[in-house]
């Protein structure tokens, strides 16, 4: 195949390209039996430091407090890290209770309860929280925020009022020249599964790649000027990996060999980033590390083709990125409600945490 | 907060003592810290202060006055006008009885002198103020038969001899009198069926509780009377404790509620005890409540709940000569209360703060044990709790402070100058075993050590305070092991708080216990049913409880009890029902049990308290039974007796009633009435003191039999025991019978029935019918039938269908429990391996899962399949390994133990290996049995599953399965199989064996470790691959990162798990309980993770 020759040559657009993943590279880091206390620790001190700043805004005459110098009755400001207590919540020691009920419990999409109750934690210790300000349900494990509210009789503390981190200061966006750039976002590929259709994503590689549609149409393909692929582009059998003899287990890396030919096809004409998904061969816990480029033999051949990883976070001509592979807003879906998922995206930016609940209960199925 | 100021507080070496007053306007200030002070210090040997560190004095009396008033507020409410006035009757629930030797009461008795017995009984009145009454003028005494002919004379002069050889036998004696007087009374014995109403007894009045036994020997061993000659004496009632015999004469029950009257009591001249309310009165003044109605409530008594941690060396268990006590945590509650109003820890060292818990620092450990003494008195707990602290807690801190010389820790009960006690006891009986213990007597207060309770109410596979809670509360504990501690003692403040925050929670677990499982209130009416004092009920077996009744229920009728001699030891306590006798008609009534898989429904036929109920119908009892050559010489009329199956003869209740008959009556009356009032109940309280009131009373119930059957106990009477269990064997055949006799095709049914197992108190029956409710109706009119044919109160009830059944052999079977035709109650198993301790999980839940499949999804092919995928796992090796680890107590040390044992072993093994964390005695040893050379015994194949994990040791999966698996499964499927043994356990899974290879171990610490190629093994001089696997580069990567990522969310699941369980996002989890189920799985899953990560890592080149 070959572009029209009568036509004039379209020539794709260009932009700077900058990766921010730094961030969520583990290098040289081995494991050595840490726990995961570090990381709400470290979570805790980053984000109290911003919320003390926002304070003095919020209630200026109000005190502020740690768990333990909480006092019966006087009004404060507390800061800490949520915990949500949720009885439905899947526990690992289910699996060896004692009686197993004669009736199973069908696993449920979500483990949302009414008795759902909220516990602020911070170095010095725990207080439960009531009060109708702050609703569990919108609420996971995980957080950070500041709290306004007194110690009631019954110890618990009544909460009056939220604040949470709020959203980040918003970089100026450089949209000076009124040019249309695109970058194609795209998840779920899933090749190697039995609802993926090799046909479409040809289309979709056509289409990208200029290849398909009239004259409009490529001129738009000619302003995609990246394409990200976020996570879940193949899916190997759960299980079979383990269980099968080495001969039998070619046939597995086909679908990846598949991608490569296809994502090969992309990388030579726009630049390309791969996100791992929770399907993909990467690590499981977030962040989930790149792809390692053996898996792509032939796409890794061009300087096009980047494996990201999981959160990505990218500049192209000055405009940020930054995604996931949607775990996070899955596992949101399961401990906490909201009106669709765009609300729950829209509350990880004002909790100013992508994924809160890792590793809580972030790396569950 | 206030936890950290007091990080420097310093205390003298001894505190100040009288002689060396502090300046006098500290003393006007706090002059009643200063009374305290003198009191206490009596017995101090003091060492001078030089005088430059007088104002450290000043100082310590200041920060002494900050600690005493923050413990003040913790004190009980203070009384109220009319209590000062003494205008106002005292009432209050008893709670302890005991009692001293001191100087009669001159003004409440102005006729004796001398010493005399006073009772102490310890209290709380409603509003909770604590009451210690001393009650004067009850004497000891005892009853002998009155030879016959002796006349008034004759006793004034038997008296004098008495009291003679009294005085030769204790010279050194300063009573004045030893035997107070002599009455002859009418009375009868309990033994044997007599004629005549009563005869003649002397009752001989002592001046002392303790000269009971030696009046007892002299009579016992004979008495020169004149006119009578030489003559020994058989005693009656002489062996009753001094505080129960106080009890019975006066009506008083274990934990009841008791009255003196304004104007009847006296403030006591000298205050002997902390307690608020001290008097003094006459015994004969008590107004004594039967716990009902108003008095059946329970007082606001004040229950400490302790535990203590401390630094041991490594390597050894601590010992109170070398290892200080560093935290003690208590937590205070009062009775019907939900939340403790008092939280604090005293540590040694600094600590930070935590919420809403009270943290006293102290910089020496004399401060730390001198605090916690100072916070009993000022709280004065009634009730002490902790986990082993009998054993444990207690004789510790005592000994600790005997080791630091501090003289006046010991005083921690309610008695002013009075040292806690600690003495070695031995507690036998049939049901327990022996065990050895510490008995600490602390005045005043009941220690009720849940440890001790555990044992003694529920089998459980494990006692350890983790297991419990997790088996009653649902809740893991996170357990920190004793060699930690140090580690965390010798860190920081913050170290500290979290070895304390584990402390706190140690001490509250024993209270949520107490309250899940009510054991206030069970225990606490236990006593009122039994009348014995709450503090018998954990010290003692259960034949005072009997004796008790016994005691009350002769009295009102004039009996006597006598006391019979036994050989053995004195001790000898027995166990209820499970007497193990050899004489035949003990062994228990069990049909044959036809075993199998019974797929229609199965009635079970009852008999509603079996052994009492056939003492009550045949009147068996000490005072009915005639013996043999009375029987030919009274003659008694065939109807007026009975003679049972094993040959006795009692005689009927128109001739005489038995007393045994009578309290058995009582108790199942009182019981029926409890359990009517249960179902009228609204409150809560009142609804668990029934509830409590009831099991007592059944437990009571069924005691009887087996306190006759003691052959050691306090009055066994083999006659009464055997008739019972003779009876109840012919009851269960005869239902049998007529079972088998009516309910067939002749008589007009439509199947025949067939009685397929009896047990003890329960006949097992197939009517035929297909459904539960068929069954149901059958089993309704059979037992009516039945029990129609019984004498009264005998009754043969229908309670449940079993549907399906699955019948293994006697006393071992499962089946479906159904109450109602509509849906099953439960899963009933008896003696199968659910529960059984020695097993490892593996078993427990294949047996669960095989039977769940078996019973309730009908699905026998399942079960069979699933048992072949469990073994084929097991062989391949790809079980996880704490379903494989085998739990045993480490009893005693290697060298006692006569056989080699796989667990002693290893602990040796493991002690030579790292001494710090090896097991000691009292611990629980996990093992796993691994594959070793051919012919090693058992016991030397046992090793250490955390050795196993981190040197990748083979298993011996086939001992697992020979040893562990086949027999639990051959006994299920041998009744549903034909041949299950082939079938099960050498089809074709079990052919596939994989085996690891040590990593190094043998040969393989000798051998060169070197790179191989991660897909073929090869040796690669670097880098991931050989050439040869270059090509499957992208498939052999995604099984390692595959590994990675199934492995990362395990330890996900499993660390965040151990996150909940500790309650803390912020911290480490520093658990090490391996009786936690995750807890294998939480390590191997850290250590394949730091495996997976390196084999993923040198993909990154």
């Amino acid at each position: 195949m070959g572009i029209d020759g009568e036509e004039a040559l379209l020539q794709r657009k260009q932009s700077t390209y900058l990766s921010l993943d730094e961030t969520f590279e583990i290098r040289k880091e081995t494991y050595r039996g840490q726990q995961y206390s570090q990381i709400y620790f470290a979570r805790l001190h980053l984000m109290r430091t911003l919320l003390y700043s926002l304070v003095p805004n919020w209630k200026p005459s109000l005190p502020v407090c740690t768990v333990l110098e909480l006092e019966g009755g006087k009004e404060c400001i507390i800061v800490g890290t949520l915990y949500k207590h949720m009885k439905l919540k899947p526990s690992i020691l289910d699996e060896y209770s004692k009686e197993r009920s004669a009736t199973p419990l069908v696993k449920p999409h979500n483990f949302m309860h009414p008795d759902d109750h909220l516990v602020l934690e911070d170095e010095s210790g725990r207080v439960k929280l009531s009060g109708t300000m702050l609703l569990p349900s919108a609420y996971v494990t995980g957080l950070v925020v500041a709290l306004h509210g007194k110690e009631t009789v019954a110890g618990d503390f009544l909460v009056l009022e939220i604040l949470e981190a709020g959203l980040a200061p918003q970089i100026e966006l450089p949209l000076k020249s009124r040019e249309d750039k695109y970058v194609v976002l795209v998840s779920g590929l899933s090749i190697g599964s039995s609802t993926s259709n090799p046909l479409q994503f040809q289309l979709l590689v056509d289409h990208i790649t200029g290849h398909l549609g009239d004259e409009k149409q490529q001129d738009t393909a000619a302003q995609i000027v990246h394409v990200v692929i976020a996570g879940n582009s193949v899916e190997i059998p759960h299980g079979l990996l383990n269980n099968l003899a080495s001969k039998d287990q070619s046939s597995h890396s086909d679908p990846i060999q598949e991608l490569d030919i296809l994502l090969t096809q992309i990388a030579a004409g726009v630049p390309l980033d791969i996100m791992p998904g929770v399907n993909d061969p990467a690590n499981f816990s977030l962040p989930q590390q790149a792809l390692n480029r053996c898996l792509f033999p032939g796409s890794a051949a061009y300087n096009t083709f980047r494996s990201c990883t999981n959160p990505h976070c990218f500049e192209l001509d000055n405009i940020r990125f930054l995604g996931t592979s949607g775990q996070n807003i899955d596992d949101l879906q399961k401990y906490s409600e909201a009106k669709d998922q765009l609300e729950f995206m829209e509350r990880t930016l004002k909790w100013r945490h992508l994924a809160p609940t890792a590793p809580n209960t972030l790396g569950k199925n | 907060m206030n936890g950290n100021n007091n990080n420097r507080r310093k205390r003298p070496p001894s505190t100040p003592a009288p002689h060396q007053p502090p300046p006098s306007k500290q003393q006007a200030a706090t002059p009643n810290i200063e009374d305290e002070f003198l009191d206490e210090d009596v017995f101090l040997d003091e060492t001078l202060l030089p005088e430059d560190e007088e104002s450290l004095i000043l100082r310590d009396i200041e920060q002494r006055q900050a600690f005493t008033s923050r413990l003040s507020k913790w004190a009980r409410p203070p009384l109220s006008a009319a209590y000062v006035a003494q205008s106002q009757n005292i009432i209050f629930q008893q709670l302890d009885i005991d009692y001293v030797i001191g100087e009669s009461h001159r003004e409440l008795l102005p006729h004796s002198s001398g010493p005399a017995a006073i009772i102490r009984m310890f209290g709380v009145t409603r509003e909770g103020r604590s009451v210690c009454c001393n009650v004067h003028g009850f004497e000891p005494y005892f009853y002998i038969s009155c030879p016959p002919g002796m006349g008034p004379d004759d006793i004034s002069r038997f008296h004098k001899i008495l009291e003679g050889r009294m005085r030769e036998a204790n010279k050194n004696n300063r009573v004045p009198q030893f035997v107070r007087r002599i009455e002859m009374v009418q009375k009868r014995s309990i033994m044997y069926y007599q004629q005549q109403q009563s005869q003649p007894f002397l009752k001989i009045v002592v001046a002392l509780p303790t000269v009971v036994a030696s009046c007892r020997g002299i009579l016992d061993r004979g008495i020169q009377i004149d006119g009578f000659g030489m003559k020994s004496f058989m005693t009656y009632e002489s062996n009753v404790l001094f505080a129960l015999r106080f009890m019975v004469d006066c009506n008083i029950v274990g934990g009841n509620w008791i009255e003196v009257p304004a104007g009847k009591y006296k403030k006591s001249a000298k205050i002997f005890s902390y307690c608020q309310l001290e008097f003094d009165c006459l015994y004969s003044e008590l107004i004594s409540y039967h716990p009902e109605g108003e008095y059946s409530k329970m007082a606001p008594f004040r229950i400490l709940s302790f535990d203590i941690e401390c630094a041991g060396r490594k390597g050894h268990f601590p010992e109170p000569t070398h290892d200080p006590v560093i935290q003690v945590a208590n937590l205070v509650t009062l009775q019907g209360e939900n939340q403790p109003f008092i939280r604090n820890v005293m540590t040694l060292k600094s600590c930070s703060p935590i919420v809403g818990v009270d943290v006293m620092s102290f910089d020496s450990e004399r401060e730390v044990l001198l605090s916690w003494r100072d916070f009993i008195r000022e709280v004065d707990p009634d009730i002490i709790i902790g986990y082993n602290i009998c054993k444990f807690d207690l004789p510790y801190l005592i000994e600790r402070a005997q080791t630091l010389g501090i003289a006046e820790f010991p005083m921690l009960g309610r008695i002013r100058n009075s040292r806690v006690r600690v003495k070695d006891t031995t507690f036998s009986s049939r049901q327990l075993g022996t065990r050895e213990s510490k008995e600490v007597t602390v005045e005043g207060r009941v220690q009720f050590d849940l440890l001790q309770v555990m044992q003694r109410d529920y089998k459980l596979s494990s006692y350890s305070l983790n297991s419990v809670s997790a088996h009653f509360l649902s809740e893991q504990k996170e357990d920190v092991h004793h060699s930690i501690i140090s580690d965390l003692q010798n860190g920081n403040a913050e170290t500290r708080r979290r070895l304390a925050v584990y402390c706190l929670k140690d001490a509250y677990l024993p209270q949520r216990l107490l309250d899940k499982l009510m054991f206030i209130f069970n225990y606490v009416e236990m006593a009122r049913v039994t009348g014995v004092p709450i503090s018998f009920l954990l010290s003692r077996g259960q034949s005072i409880k009997v004796l008790s009744q016994l005691l009350r229920k002769a009295k009102q009728k004039d009996l006597v009890i006598p006391n019979v001699k036994h050989a053995g030891s004195e001790q000898g306590t027995y166990e209820g029902a499970t007497v193990s006798l050899t004489h035949p008609y003990f062994q228990s009534e069990v049909l044959e049990a036809r075993a199998g898989f019974y797929e229609k429904p199965i009635a079970t036929l009852d008999f509603a308290s079996l052994y009492p109920s056939i003492m009550m119908a045949y009147n068996l009892c000490y005072s009915t039974l005639v013996i043999p050559e009375d029987a030919r010489k009274l003659n008694l009329p065939p109807e007026c007796v009975n003679k049972t199956p094993s040959g006795e003869i009692f005689v009927k209740t128109n001739l005489q009633k038995g007393i045994l008959p009578e309290i058995l009556e009582e108790l199942l009356a009182a019981r029926k009435r409890a359990k009517a009032d249960l179902k009228e109940a609204k409150d809560p309280f009142e609804k668990a003191v029934l509830d409590g009131r009831q099991l007592a009373l059944k437990i009571s119930a069924n005691s009887v039999y087996g306190f006759t059957g003691a052959t050691v106990g306090q009055l066994p009477c083999i006659e009464i025991s055997s008739s019972v269990t003779s009876y109840g064997r012919q009851m269960i055949e005869h239902t049998k019978k007529l079972v088998e006799d009516k309910f067939t095709t002749l008589g007009g049914y439509e199947h025949n029935a067939e009685v397929i197992y009896g047990d003890t108190d329960s006949v097992m029956v197939q009517f035929g019918v297909p459904t539960v409710e068929e069954a149901m109706n059958l089993g309704r009119e059979a037992a009516d039938y039945i029990s129609g044919t019984f004498i009264k109160p005998i009754k043969l009830e229908f309670e449940k269908v079993y549907y399906p059944y699955l019948l293994i052999s006697k006393k071992r079977y499962a089946g479906l429990f159904w109450t109602n035709p509509k849906k099953f109650d439960k899963m009933d198993t008896k003696g199968i391996e659910t529960v059984r301790r020695d097993n490892c999980l593996l078993v427990k839940n294949l047996v669960t899962e095989c039977l769940h499949k078996i019973l309730i999804d009908r699905d026998v092919p399942g079960a069979i399949q699933y048992v072949k995928n469990t073994i084929s796992d097991l062989l391949m090796n790809r079980m996880d390994l704490s379903l494989l680890v085998i739990t045993k107590g480490l009893t005693k040390t290697g060298d006692d133990y006569e056989v080699k044992a796989a667990h002693v072993e290893l602990a040796e093994r493991m002690r030579k290996r790292d001494a710090a964390t090896a097991p000691n005695v009292g611990d629980r040893v996990p093992y796993v049995i691994i594959k070793a050379a051919k012919g090693a015994k058992a016991y030397e194949r046992s090793e250490d599953p955390i050795y196993v994990l981190e040197n990748n040791i083979p298993i011996d999966t086939q001992y697992y399965l020979d040893n562990q698996i086949a027999k639990p499964i051959l006994r299920i499927f041998e009744p549903i199989l034909k041949n299950a043994s082939q079938e099960l356990l050498q089809g074709s899974h079990t052919r596939s064996i994989s085996i690891i290879t040590p990593a190094n171990s043998g040969i393989m610490k000798f051998a060169k470790k070197k790179l191989t190629c991660i897909g073929c093994k090869t040796l690669i001089s670097d880098g991931t691959l050989c050439p040869h696997c270059k090509g499957r580069e992208a498939e052999l990567y995604c099984k390692t990162v595959s590994h990675v990522s199934e492995l990362e969310e395990l330890f996900g699941r499993l660390w965040t798990q151990c996150q909940e369980c500790q309650g803390s996002l912020h911290q480490d989890v520093l658990c090490t309980s391996r009786d936690c189920p995750i807890f294998y799985r939480r390590k191997k899953a850290q250590k394949d993770m730091a495996e997976a990560m390196r084999q993923l890592d040198r993909w990154n080149f």
